[in-house]
């Protein structure tokens, strides 16, 4: 079973994961955008991001921000998740399963090299599998664990052996716990990333900027563009102004989305909508009083008008789903009438429950989502005689700290966004969801060891028992929402990655 | 004392204490007004009434994209606005004064050590304080009034020194010190009346600071609560519909301006009034 | 003179040393181990202690502060327990930023509020006077963050003639550089020299009082003439001290602005400092904008006495 896992989507840098790191007076990386001369297509793009990474050692610290810069365009994988969520050779050619389903031999690219020059071979294979179990300090390292040997056949043949059957463990691969570290390319990954990949790392200017190179002797299709400068903002206005003043190409996530109709109507920019992995949930204190009663988080749920709470408080852009599976994966269904919005309902089961005037303390991150869905959940419990208080806190570390350690919360709100997390909330007992169904923990169990078919079927009732317990609710499907400029081309229109994959980012001169 | 004061009661009232009053007058109904009554409920969500215009239907100055009513936030608004500030102030006040007439009194090495300590304080503004603060306790008007207020003691400090220093020098005190009245009776009864009037001035410009103050640390996220209604809140909300719906940001950025101006033309017009020497030049 | 200017100087060393002590106590009391925080939600109790070692939060307080001050004046602002890295560069790097900004801010403010200070108060009695003190309250009654976001509205994104935010270093692109930090400053330097103008304007108004003026007017000298040639001086010694305390001001509105326009200065430091709890890295930055008052407020104290001559002579009887 996976320990409790955290990737969760910081909204916005307010709050952010960003952070002051060093900063040795680099300089480097402008802000402007376009193209340098020559050729038909432009040479160089800038792309606004809202968390700038604390560090880029994915390795020991934790957040979405690092693997979404440097994971597929820096660091590659043995495999990577295609725009559908498939899993694709990318370092591995290809790779064989044996009958048992706990041998998986790995064909390797031969003509792929690290940016410190060294060829990647089979060692760097055994080398970065076994270190994620003995040097790694985030928690996801424990994808892992399932692992129980990594061996190198020849230079271009890897073979791992597994413990027991895993059908988590391959997609696992494709994310940040499978990128492929060189020997002798680790001595600074905070500031000096050595990967395989398109890219490599040009400057970075703290507080500011990542400016990413094309690797000259990349071993696959080489990008387009010489140049992708990452420019961090705190604020989605100014991270708009930027957009609208030629100050970047390209917003990779809108945190304002009231503010796309600056963009819809104008040719100048192409608004791409699509899905992501992320589920905006309102989570309960499942262990603790007066959340511990089925009955009431029942009426919770009733009382909540997901259709209205999405078009007030995310501009009607996210899809509402009902349960924690995002439409893209295969065992998705929809939940939505599990708990329809009735508050008779609500207020029935809150009477039954023997509740009244049921005072409760949401502590959600101070995101833009979160702080506007809150003020629309709290306005919508008013209704069935609940009073919620707001309490934002500063995210990542406060809210990290106060909900998801210590638990000292009774709702909060948050985008988990890490793909396929239905068993890293409501599988282990110890999650800050503290929901603990032996039932629930079986079927994950059943899904992961089982062939393709048993996982979907497991995986689907597992999903519906979460919802029908309502050990959390869950309010949206975060949008993929990405507003360029018009000729911009190869961004993903979903996001089902941890990565955003700029390696067929282009833009034709014009 | 009975003299002066009777002669400042003829005297006429200026242009800048009655636009400056008007102002204050018009903000503190506002928030009086709105613990009884208000158009709407002010955090209501109501998605079937999202940005409705104003001046017109219901609502007189529209709704924001929750459905929820300006003017009402506004009010509402208002009472933040004058709860932070008064809250400030007093910390300010209650602290500040009775320092500073102590090193004004007490003059020497110890007057001088309270004046320094003064400066040092000097050097944490608000907004680094209520940052600081919100780091430890967690963000909350409560925070944002207490750093305000705490770093508001040295205006106070400073005014009620200095003025306590020329009134010890006066006939009366001098008189006061010679009968022998201890120094808590001569600061009660003859220090305090005489500087009071400066302090009320100083009362007013720093409840303007502390509105500018709150609506900064509201913007940043570091003070009052959503949903909560504060101007300052109102402003950042609204960033994102500036192009669409300009109005939303429109509102509350007046209604700061005006605050703060009231309050600043308040305590000038205070300042020409109570002290005549003044009133020619400034 | 020089006793004068040593008072200050020592004055300015206590402070700071105080300074240094609070600050520190701030932080200490601040709930949560650093080191804890740093390791995330899984880690082991082993894991901590080590991290404590490392941070060195494991002496006792008193021998953490010395080791702290004593790396100040050096530049040796330890490692963010965040993210490893030297802080001491990074404070530098963003300094320079905010430095900037606040300078630029400053020149605007004077550069506005001088002249339209001096004008309001030679035509106090008539209408453009009032007009004038009327202009500067409203400005006074402007946050800066709000006229930051009126300023990005019409110059960067209807007229599209300026940037909306970001920075280039001056040395990388002195063009950009400007650009980029014009509506900032001017943000941070229209708001500042609407209050600046009130004590320009108070300020003539007690020079155009005094009796050499009156004499310079009688020969023949024009008004404006007379108050550059001898009045300017008299007028400075106020605008230097609200200059001075402006400059704190500016600092500290710096930290919004900043925000508004993603400039990566002192102030986003600090705040995302907070977000991530990088403590350290909070109380060095605190530490800096503290530092960096008290050392305006002394160099004001002692550009007093450069500027008024009659301190010089009072000096010896003490610091008044």
């Amino acid at each position: 079973m996976t320990r409790p896992l955290l990737r969760l989507v910081a909204g916005r840098a307010t709050a952010v994961l960003a952070t002051a790191v060093l900063a040795t007076a680099a300089a480097g990386c402008s802000s402007g955008s376009g193209g340098s001369s020559g050729g038909s297509s432009v040479k160089s793009l800038s792309v606004g991001f809202v968390a700038e990474p604390s560090n880029l050692d994915f390795t020991t610290t934790d957040g979405v921000a690092i693997p979404q810069a440097m994971l597929v365009n820096v660091y590659e994988g043995l495999v990577k998740l295609d725009q559908d969520g498939k899993i694709v050779p990318l370092l591995a050619k290809s790779w064989d399963i044996s009958d048992d389903r706990k041998t998986y031999t790995f064909h390797l690219q031969d003509n792929a090299t690290f940016t410190n020059g060294k060829k990647f071979t089979a060692d760097d294979v055994v080398f970065s599998l076994n270190r994620v179990k003995t040097d790694w300090k985030v928690s996801l390292k424990s994808a892992m664990d399932v692992v129980s040997s990594v061996e190198k056949k020849d230079d271009t043949t890897a073979v791992v052996t597994l413990a027991k059957p895993s059908n988590s463990w391959l997609y696992k691969m494709a994310t940040r716990v499978g990128a492929m570290f060189s020997r002798d390319g680790i001595a600074d990954l905070a500031n000096t990333p050595v990967g395989t990949g398109p890219y490599k790392l040009e400057s970075w200017k703290r507080g500011d900027a990542i400016t990413l190179a094309a690797s000259p002797n990349y071993w696959g299709t080489k990008p387009k563009l010489e140049k992708v400068v990452l420019k961090y903002f705190k604020d989605a206005t100014a991270m708009n102004n930027a957009l609208l003043t030629g100050g970047i190409d390209v917003i990779s996530t809108v945190q304002a989305p009231e503010s796309l109709q600056q963009f819809t109507n104008n040719s100048k920019y192409e608004v791409i909508e699509g899905t992501t992995t992320g589920e905006v949930v309102l989570s309960f204190n499942n262990s603790k009083a007066p959340l511990n009663d089925k009955r009431v988080r029942q009426a919770i749920r009733h009382a909540i008008n997901h259709k209205t709470l999405v078009e007030t408080a995310w501009a009607g852009r996210g899809q509402v789903i009902g349960g924690m599976v995002p439409p893209s994966d295969p065992w998705y269904e929809d939940l939505t009438g599990v708990t329809p919005y009735d508050p008779a309902k609500a207020k029935a089961l809150l009477a039954e429950a023997g509740q009244s005037n049921l005072k409760l303390r949401l502590r959600i991150a101070n995101l833009p989502y979160a702080v506007a869905a809150g003020q629309v959940v709290k306005s919508q419990l008013a209704e069935v005689g609940i009073t919620a208080d707001i309490e934002p806190l500063e995210f990542p570390a406060r809210w990290l700290d106060v909900v998801f350690k210590q638990a000292d919360y009774d709702m909060s709100i948050i985008n988990h966004v890490e793909p396929r997390d239905l068993g890293a909330l409501f599988g282990n007992p110890n999650y800050y969801l503290r929901y603990n169904n032996p039932k629930v923990q079986e079927l994950l169990a059943k899904a992961d060891a089982g062939p393709e078919s048993d996982q979907i079927a497991a995986m689907k009732e597992a999903a519906r028992l979460v919802s029908e317990d309502a050990a959390a609710d869950f309010l949206f499907l975060f949008p993929n929402l990405i507003v360029a400029e018009t000729g911009v081309t190869g961004l993903p229109k979903n996001l089902v990655s941890e990565s955003f994959d700029l390696t067929v980012l282009a833009k034709a001169k014009g | 004392m009975s003299a002066p004061a009777a002669r400042r009661r003829v005297r006429r009232l200026n242009a800048s204490m009655v636009v400056g009053g008007a102002l204050v007058g018009l903000v503190v109904l506002a928030a009086l007004v709105s613990f009884v009554w208000t158009p709407h409920d002010p955090v209501h969500v109501d998605p079937a009434h999202r940005l409705a215009p104003a001046f017109g239907g219901d609502y007189l100055l529209g709704t924001d994209k929750f459905g929820r009513d300006v003017l009402s936030r506004l009010m509402v608004g208002a009472r933040t606005t004058l709860y932070v500030g008064i809250v400030a102030v007093g910390i300010a006040a209650v602290l500040g004064t009775p320092l500073g007439m102590l090193a004004g009194m007490v003059g020497g090495w110890s007057g001088e050590l309270v004046m320094r300590a003064n400066d040092l304080l000097f050097a944490f503004p608000a907004l680094l304080l209520a940052i600081m603060l919100g780091a430890v306790f967690g963000a909350s008007a409560l925070t944002a009034m207490v750093a305000i207020g705490v770093a508001t003691i040295p205006a106070f400090a400073r005014v009620a020194r200095g003025q306590t220093l020329s009134v010890m020098h006066t006939d009366y005190v001098l008189a006061a010190r010679s009968a022998g009245r201890s120094r808590l009776a001569i600061a009660l009864r003859h220090v305090l009346p005489n500087i009071a009037s400066i302090l009320i001035v100083q009362a007013s410009v720093s409840f303007a600071i502390a509105i500018l103050a709150e609506a900064a640390l509201s913007f940043l996220g570091f003070g009052t609560r959503p949903p909560t209604p504060s101007w300052g809140r109102m402003l950042q909300e609204s960033q994102e519909l500036l192009f669409s719906t300009p109005r939303l940001a429109f509102w509350p950025g007046l209604a700061i301006a005006l605050a703060v101006l009231g309050f600043n033309l308040l305590g000038d017009g205070l300042r020409d009034w109570l002290d005549p020497k003044l009133r020619e030049g400034r | 003179m020089a006793l004068y200017l040593l008072r200050r100087v020592a004055v300015f060393i206590v402070s700071t040393a105080v300074a240094a002590v609070a600050v520190f106590a701030f932080m200490a009391v601040l709930p949560g181990d650093p080191a804890a925080i740093a390791l995330g939600v899984n880690a082991t109790p082993e894991a901590v202690a080590a991290k404590r070692a490392e941070f060195g939060t494991d002496r006792p307080l008193a021998v953490q502060f010395l080791a702290w001050v004593s790396g100040l004046p050096t530049g040796d602002f330890g490692l963010s327990y965040v993210s490893g890295d030297r802080i001491g560069p990074q404070i530098a790097d963003r300094l320079g930023v905010t430095l900037w900004l606040v300078l630029f801010g400053m020149l605007i403010a004077t550069v506005v509020a001088v002249p339209l200070g001096a004008a309001a108060a030679v035509r106090h009695r008539s209408v453009t006077g009032l007009i004038l003190s009327g202009l500067s309250q409203v400005g006074v009654a402007i946050p800066a963050f709000l006229a930051g976001i009126l300023l990005v509205f019409l110059f960067a994104v209807t007229w599209q003639v300026l940037p909306s935010g970001g920075y280039t270093p001056l040395a990388e692109d002195p063009v950009a550089w400007f650009q980029q930090l014009l509506l900032p400053a001017l943000s941070l330097g229209l708001v500042q020299g609407a209050v600046l103008s009130r004590y320009v304007r108070s300020a003539v108004l007690d020079v155009l009082r005094e009796d050499f003026i009156r004499t310079a007017r009688a020969k023949g000298m024009g008004l404006y003439r007379a108050l550059w040639r001898h009045g300017s001086r008299n007028a400075a010694i106020p605008v230097v001290t609200v200059l001075g305390l402006q400059l704190a001001t500016l600092l500290v509105g710096a930290v919004v602005v900043e925000r508004v326009f993603t400039l990566p200065g002192l102030g986003s430091l600090l705040l995302d400092g907070v977000a991530n709890r990088d403590l350290l890295l909070v109380q060095d930055t605190v530490m800096v904008l503290v530092v960096a008052v008290l050392a305006i407020n002394f160099l004001v104290d002692a550009l007093y006495v450069v500027l008024d001559p009659r301190l010089r002579d009072l000096s010896p009887r003490g610091a008044r």
